[in-house]
């Protein structure tokens, strides 16, 4: 009889247990230990991490793209790995977006990655300086004397206050590779067919578009004058900005994604820029199946030879080399009245070193190898990447198409032309953009509105920022 | 056990333990059953409940996923209702029902009825074709779809063969047929289930039946109506709740096939859900989003089940 109760009680008990260990999990989200890591301090150690022992180094990179610093970041890890043999650097590289997605939560564990890059901006980096996840690195910014690489306004994009909410201001997070600048890719075969010039291109917005209007006439209809690629909506952040350059400056378009008071979208210059973005779509400038074709397909196709442009980052100059060879050229989208060439650019992903490595000083060394060593800027520009120090060595004689992309990148860069990337400007920008653009190209959407939109979205967030 | 059991029916039965016997009714369980439910309720509550409980907590947070998230009470639901984004996700998600239940049903109803009424050669065979659908990753099939729908992809060149070719366009870029090409990638993938569901139970319907509908002079139609249809209808009835969940809750086509493009055509409250946990940083308002998600669905599949049980009893 006992042993029946007892046994009846414990099997009572034991389900209400669980039942209450399933629900109970109380307690503030976020407030248990072990989200943030610590700051070094003390002078930099710059050599002689051979005598640490065994090291294991876990490096998290995007930068796979067709194949773009793939093979670059391969070869200089292994290189590093030979001047220090004790140190075993694992290169891990996923898509932009199951990195950037998923970084914070792995930094924040405690096994992610020693040295990982983010993106510039309030959805990613603003999130990894808040929460504590990465070290500054104005102590190897001095040591190593970074501080002649990027000029102070491109500085900025690496820029944060330690609250994550003053962008552009504060210490400095992040260093970064290349150089980055949306170029306009020419198929100078093509042109020259339709009874163009490709050595004497447009040199002013207004030629350009006018032009653009006359390939329409000439070619056949089925052939898009810009093969794009939309389906992901970063291809439309690309290309608007070159439009929108020619008419809003890149100073004001700079404060705005760092939220410096009293910025806006919604002027009246912006709105013309929509306005004659929105003509390009109902002109028939694209191929019709822009929003279901990925961005780095276009590119493919227009490598095999579809549009007579293609409106893409530097990064992608090889892909396009390799299929269209010597018939490959690069321009920038020509200024509009202010003379200025400017367009969507910066710098490659940030570089960041994470607060719970053990190794930050042997990270600024890798850092450091891989952005400044002569051997790291050869092998990016045998990758027709553009190294991002001011300092850089030139690009090697003999391959015009590489000195063309440098030179674009330099001709935005030298005029204080680089406008970012207008999805920084908050963490939902880049979806409010995307099916904005969509919306707008479609006709669905006036240029007001879609300035309003986006000027909304950007004044909810900026309210936040108060808090 | 056993020593238990024998003192309830032996000779020395006390009168203590029948007034205890007498209080369960006869073939109810005892309460030591507790114990053999237990680790599977254990399992249960440690990764349904424990995570449903967890989510419900966080919808009233406002919490970036990192750093220490504050109390909000009901703002992130407030913020729900009024959200556009969330309305046109669910309105989405009501015609993916079409989509991804209603054809499903349907489909597999009309080839159970094919293929059980007369014996077709190498039945294994296509009923196993037909439901490989089912079997294969979603981002498999979102990206072989991807290539069908494309502009110059199988399905316009079919078009353009057989004389359509005004029809032909980019599918998934289109913004009026983004949203009923997703749906037809989901009716693709769950109409081999219903199918195999509804052939197991029609395989259980008695042959004299069939026998007596044929004399009493009923035609195909006749019979499917009046044999096989009501003997499936428990069938049809877990093949709706099961597509309709699968409806409400879909996420990896959308995600590899429109990224909820073009605009926000083929934005559904999964989708939005991901957006606003891992993209946006608001882990809180995704939380209240993915409760109002299962509570969707969670209403859903009780009306199926309710108006299934009400037509029972009549």
């Amino acid at each position: 009889m006992k042993r029946h109760l007892a046994l009846r009680h414990l099997a009572i008990a034991a389900a209400v247990v669980s039942m209450i260990a399933a629900a109970g999990c109380g307690g503030t989200p976020g407030s248990s230990p072990g989200s943030g890591g610590s700051t070094p301090t003390g002078a930099v150690q710059k050599t002689g991490f051979d005598k640490l022992g065994p090291v294991h180094l876990l490096i998290w990179s995007y930068d796979n793209q067709d194949p773009g610093l793939e093979p670059v970041l391969k070869q200089l890890s292994a290189n590093f790995e030979k001047q220090y043999p004790n140190v075993k650097i694992d290169m891990v590289f996923k898509d932009f977006n199951s990195l950037v997605n998923v970084v914070p939560r792995a930094l924040a564990s405690g096994s992610g990655p020693d040295i990982t890059e983010g993106n510039q901006g309030y959805q990613t980096d603003a999130q990894l300086v808040k929460a504590k996840l990465i070290v500054p690195l104005d102590r190897y910014i001095s040591a190593y004397g970074w501080e002649k690489w990027y000029s102070p306004s491109t500085w900025s994009m690496f820029r944060w206050t330690d609250d994550g909410k003053t962008f552009g201001k504060g210490p400095t997070w992040g260093v970064a590779q290349t150089g980055q600048n949306i170029n306009v890719y020419v198929n100078t075969q093509k042109l020259k067919q339709l009874g163009f010039d490709p050595s004497n291109m447009p040199q002013t917005f207004d030629e350009f578009n006018t032009m653009l209007g006359q390939i329409r006439a000439k070619l056949p209809k089925n052939e898009p004058v810009i093969e794009f690629g939309n389906n992901e909506g970063y291809g439309t952040i690309h290309m608007f900005g070159g439009i929108q350059a020619a008419f809003f400056s890149p100073q004001d378009e700079r404060n705005w994604i760092q939220h410096v008071p009293g910025s806006t979208w919604d002027t009246p210059d912006n709105i013309k820029a929509l306005e004659t973005y929105q003509s390009w779509a109902k002109n028939g400038y694209f191929n019709s199946d822009y929003n279901a074709l990925k961005y780095d397909q276009s590119a493919a196709e227009f490598a095999k030879g579809n549009g007579v442009f293609w409106m893409g980052g530097d990064w992608d100059a090889s892909i396009v080399k390799s299929g269209l060879g010597d018939n490959a050229a690069v321009i920038n989208i020509p200024p509009g009245s202010s003379g200025t060439w400017a367009g969507v650019g910066g710098l490659s992903g940030p570089w960041h070193i994470s607060s719970k490595t053990k190794y930050p000083d042997l990270a600024a060394a890798w850092l450091n190898y891989i952005i400044a060593s002569p051997e790291a800027q050869k092998l990016m520009y045998a990758q027709q990447q553009i190294p991002s120090p001011s300092d850089a060595a030139a690009p090697p004689a003999g391959d015009p198409y590489l000195g063309q992309v440098t030179d674009a990148f330099r001709q935005v860069a030298d005029d204080d032309g680089l406008m970012l990337y207008t999805d920084w400007a908050s963490p939902t920008m880049y979806d409010t953009l995307a099916s904005n653009f969509q919306d707008l190209l479609a006709g669905r959407i006036s240029a007001q509105d879609m300035a309003k939109n986006v000027q909304d979205d950007w004044d909810k967030f900026d309210q936040t920022l108060k808090q | 056990m056993a020593t238990e059991t024998a003192a309830q029916v032996g000779p020395e039965t006390t009168a203590r333990d029948r007034a205890r016997a007498r209080k369960r009714a006869p073939g109810e369980p005892r309460n030591v059953a507790w114990l053999y439910i237990l680790p599977g309720l254990l399992f249960y509550g440690l990764f349904t409940l424990a995570p449903l409980a967890h989510t419900v907590e966080l919808s009233f947070f406002d919490w970036d996923g990192l750093t220490v998230g504050h109390y909000i009470g009901l703002a992130n639901y407030r913020e729900a209702v009024s959200d556009p984004l969330v309305r046109d996700s669910f309105k989405h998600s009501a015609e993916l029902i079409v989509f991804y239940a209603l054809l499903p049903v349907a489909l597999g109803l009309l080839l159970t009825a094919i293929l059980t009424r007369h014996p077709v050669r190498g039945f294994t065979f296509y009923r196993t074709a037909l439901f490989l659908p089912q079997m294969i990753a979603g981002v498999v099939v979102a990206q072989a779809w991807v290539w069908i729908y494309a502009a110059n992809g199988p399905l316009n060149a079919f078009l353009r063969d057989i004389g359509l070719g005004s029809l032909a366009r980019p599918w998934l870029g289109d913004f009026t047929w983004a949203l009923p090409a997703v749906g037809g990638i989901g009716t693709w993938v769950t109409y081999g289930l219903c199918m195999v569901l509804f052939i197991a139970g029609a395989q259980s319907i008695p042959h004299s039946l069939y026998d007596a509908a044929r004399v009493d002079g009923a035609g195909a139609v006749r019979e499917f109506f009046a044999v096989t249809l009501p003997a499936l209808r428990n069938q049809v009835v877990v093949a709706f709740v099961l597509t309709t969940i699968n409806a409400l809750r879909s996420f990896d086509v959308i995600y590899n096939a429109t990224s909820g493009g073009p605009g926000t055509t083929t934005y559904v409250p999964s989708y939005y859900m991901y957006r606003n946990a891992f993209v946006f940083n608001r882990v809180g308002y995704a939380a209240a989003i993915a409760v109002i998600l299962t509570a969707a669905i969670f209403t859903l599949a009780g009306i199926v089940l309710y108006v299934s049980s009400r037509g029972e009893e009549r």
